[in-house]
């Protein structure tokens, strides 16, 4: 459906992506997750047709579009902001497409009809847009994007501005709608969690690069490296010498402790620093000196910070051995576990397989 | 140190103690009680230069009711329409009125159709140079003032002027754009130029980026963008620059009294020779309230056409 092979653009002497490549196909729906400035951006408009890529070449069905202006691509947008005309109503922004890409005039109050339906707009067709509430101009805005029903479907982060609970919402309808049509579609985001939710296949960038071409489950279990690991969930970084690495497993001391851990790095890793990643929800807590059922690794630590959530508590505490660390815990069955207290000695542990090591580039 | 009590305030500085004191003057003066009234305060000297103004026009408007007796060379004591039907009555008066509306319509849209694209480079352009540069033109005219101008349009488009020169040593005729209607013309739209930007580099300003690419993502080319969405989006800068232009065309002196010497008078020149060349002050009153009128009347008509909303003035539907 959609390809894009080595795709490069540079603002004079700064790269805003580099060498980007990844095919979409029909019905998928893919998420490019980045910090702000990763290129995910720069990579979105390139596709709409906003922007010339410096180097490679972007496929759509096929054909490469770079001489084509983004009205003559088959590609709908939803923006950052919407953009929405203020001066239509709700149905006249969602045959605006249809007018301009000279759908038949009888066909235009049908298939308005039909997508104001789709998203559960029947009957606002009338309103200006200003007399829509935020989640029905969200409304609004997709069935705009999708009513001449595209080829792909791209998203700009039009949730960012949402509040929490009705952004989660509409990940859940915008997902439904782009089910229901099965088109192709691309989000671009920098929250995690909204990748995780919506998406078929997450795309992890930084510095303008791929870092990870994944499925959601696969990027949070199998990091590709530091950078995803700490993106993607809250997760711990202990500095480690590596001492033995083979066969995807790692052999490393922090602090005072010889663990083991995954890890992607061959034999050259050894004797050179790397980064032992924990997850926050990976790590136990135990009473001190005693063990914790299922933890392979023990460490005594002291709690600093207990925040309680509700749902869970998270935990500060500072292990002295582990090279004096500092680690955040999440406890999520707080109901059924002993709370700690600021201050309490406790043990700490994980299973060995919870272990990531990324070694540093030397 | 007591709570609550103000022991520093004999430290205060000198300057701090004056402004208390101010303070304290202005309290007993105008005690908190009239404050809902201070706002209402401000508005007083406005209202009285519209005051004066008005009651200008009063006098004019009776004098406009009174003929000039030819034995006194003095103005009637009684009212007549006399001088309404004068205006009324001879072409002479309907050629200028009427050159003077086309001028008004007619600069209007030649200066909305040059000051657009000014005012969206000026918005959207990336480069802070540019954008300098471009302020800079817009206001370098402004301190030059329109007689000034006038007069260097003259040594443009004068018969041995600039251009005709540069005709010239290309082979070609001279054109005659001193004292033609055309001329006054090309005087009147460069003046309002600045004027007609200025008004519209907000509104431009005002419409995201964001909303042309949408455009233009969803099939619209260039000019459709243009149609649909940019224009209908700027229209309160569009309505008010074209009233102040219009308005300031019909009302214009100096452009077509230099630029037409005398041969393409507009509204005020008829209005000044009534009273200072022909001596008919009531003639000249009755062709200013008509003029008066006549531009209200316009200026009503396009509000109502659009909506006084274009001028901010709408109640908000957000919710």
């Amino acid at each position: 459906m959609v390809r894009l092979d080595g795709v490069t653009k540079r603002f004079g002497t700064v790269t805003a992506a580099e060498d980007v490549s990844f095919a979409l196909h029909q019905g998928e729906f893919l998420t490019i997750l980045g910090p702000s400035g990763s290129g995910k951006t720069t990579v979105l408009r390139m596709i709409a047709g906003f922007m010339q890529p410096t180097a490679g070449t972007i496929l759509l069905g096929g054909r490469p579009v770079s001489e084509l202006p983004p009205h003559r691509r088959s590609i709908g947008m939803v923006f950052q902001r919407l953009a929405l005309f203020p001066h239509m109503t709700a149905a006249g922004n969602i045959a605006y497409p249809l007018k301009m890409r000279g759908f038949p005039r009888a066909e235009i109050p049908k298939r308005v009809e039909r997508f104001l339906a789709l998203v559960q707009l029947h009957g606002l067709g009338d309103r200006r847009i200003n007399e829509l509430s935020g989640g029905q101009q969200q409304r609004v805005a997709i069935a705009r994007a999708l009513s001449f029903e595209p080829d792909l479907l791209l998203l700009d982060e039009p949730l960012a501005s949402l509040d929490r609970k009705l952004r989660e919402d509409m990940q859940l309808e915008f997902r439904r709608i782009q089910q229901e049509l099965g088109v192709a579609t691309i989000n671009v985001t920098h929250d995690q969690r909204e990748a995780l939710v919506m998406s078929d296949r997450v795309i992890v960038m930084d510095g303008g690069r791929v870092q990870q071409a994944a499925a959601p489950q696969d990027a949070y279990r199998q990091p590709a490296n530091r950078f995803v690991a700490g993106f993607i969930g809250v997760t711990n970084f202990l500095a480690c010498t590596v001492l033995e690495a083979h066969d995807g497993e790692a052999e490393v001391e922090i602090g005072d402790h010889r663990c083991a851990g995954r890890s992607a790095a061959g034999g050259e890793a050894v004797g050179r620093t790397a980064d032992a990643a924990l997850r926050a929800e990976q790590v136990l807590i135990g009473e001190a000196g005693q063990a914790i059922a299922h933890a392979d690794m023990l460490v005594p630590a002291t709690v600093t910070e207990v925040i309680f959530e509700g749902d869970r508590v998270v935990y500060a505490v500072d292990a002295p051995t582990l090279g004096g660390a500092s680690l955040r815990i999440f406890d999520h069955d707080p109901l059924h576990h002993k709370t700690r207290r600021i201050g309490e000695t406790v043990t700490i542990g994980w299973k060995r397989r919870d272990l990531m090591v990324f070694p540093r580039d030397a | 140190m007591t709570p609550g009590i103000d022991t520093a305030a004999s430290n205060r500085p000198l300057w701090l103690r004056i402004l208390f004191a101010a303070e304290a003057t202005r309290a007993a003066l105008w005690p908190e009680r009239f404050s809902p009234a201070t706002a209402w305060a401000f508005l007083v000297p406005a209202i009285l230069v519209v005051f004066v103004l008005v009651a200008g026009m009063g006098y004019m408007v009776d004098a406009s009711l009174r003929e000039l007796d030819r034995s006194t060379f003095m103005l009637s004591d009684d009212y007549s329409f006399a001088n309404y039907a004068t205006v009324l009555d001879r072409s002479f008066y309907w050629h200028i009125i009427g050159r003077t509306v086309a001028a008004a319509v007619i600069v209007t849209v030649i200066t909305l159709v040059l000051a657009f694209p000014y005012a969206y480079a000026m918005a959207r352009t990336p480069s802070a140079a540019t954008r300098k540069l471009l302020l800079i033109g817009l206001f370098l005219p402004f301190f030059i003032g329109q007689v000034v101008r006038a007069y260097g349009w003259l040594i443009v488009l004068g018969q041995e002027g600039l251009l005709n020169s540069g005709l010239a040593w290309l082979g070609l005729d001279a054109i005659k754009l001193i004292y033609t209607y055309t001329g006054v013309l090309i005087g009147l739209v460069q003046y309002m130029l600045p004027f007609a930007v200025l008004m519209l580099a907000p509104a431009v300003t005002a419409v995201p980026e964001e909303v042309e690419l949408a455009s233009g993502s969803l099939g619209a080319n260039w000019f459709a963008t243009l149609w649909h969405v940019l224009l209908p989006m700027a229209k309160p800068g569009l309505v008010a620059a074209g009233v102040v232009v219009f308005t300031l065309t019909i009302t214009d002196f100096a452009m077509p009294e230099i630029m037409g010497g005398g041969t393409n008078d507009f509204i005020a020149s008829a209005i000044y020779d009534g009273y200072f060349s022909i001596s008919e002050p009531g003639l000249g009153s009755a062709l200013a309230v008509l003029l008066v009128l006549l531009a209200s009347t316009l200026v009503a008509v396009i509000f109502a056409f659009v909506g006084v909303g274009t001028l901010g003035y709408t109640k908000r539907l957000e919710r």
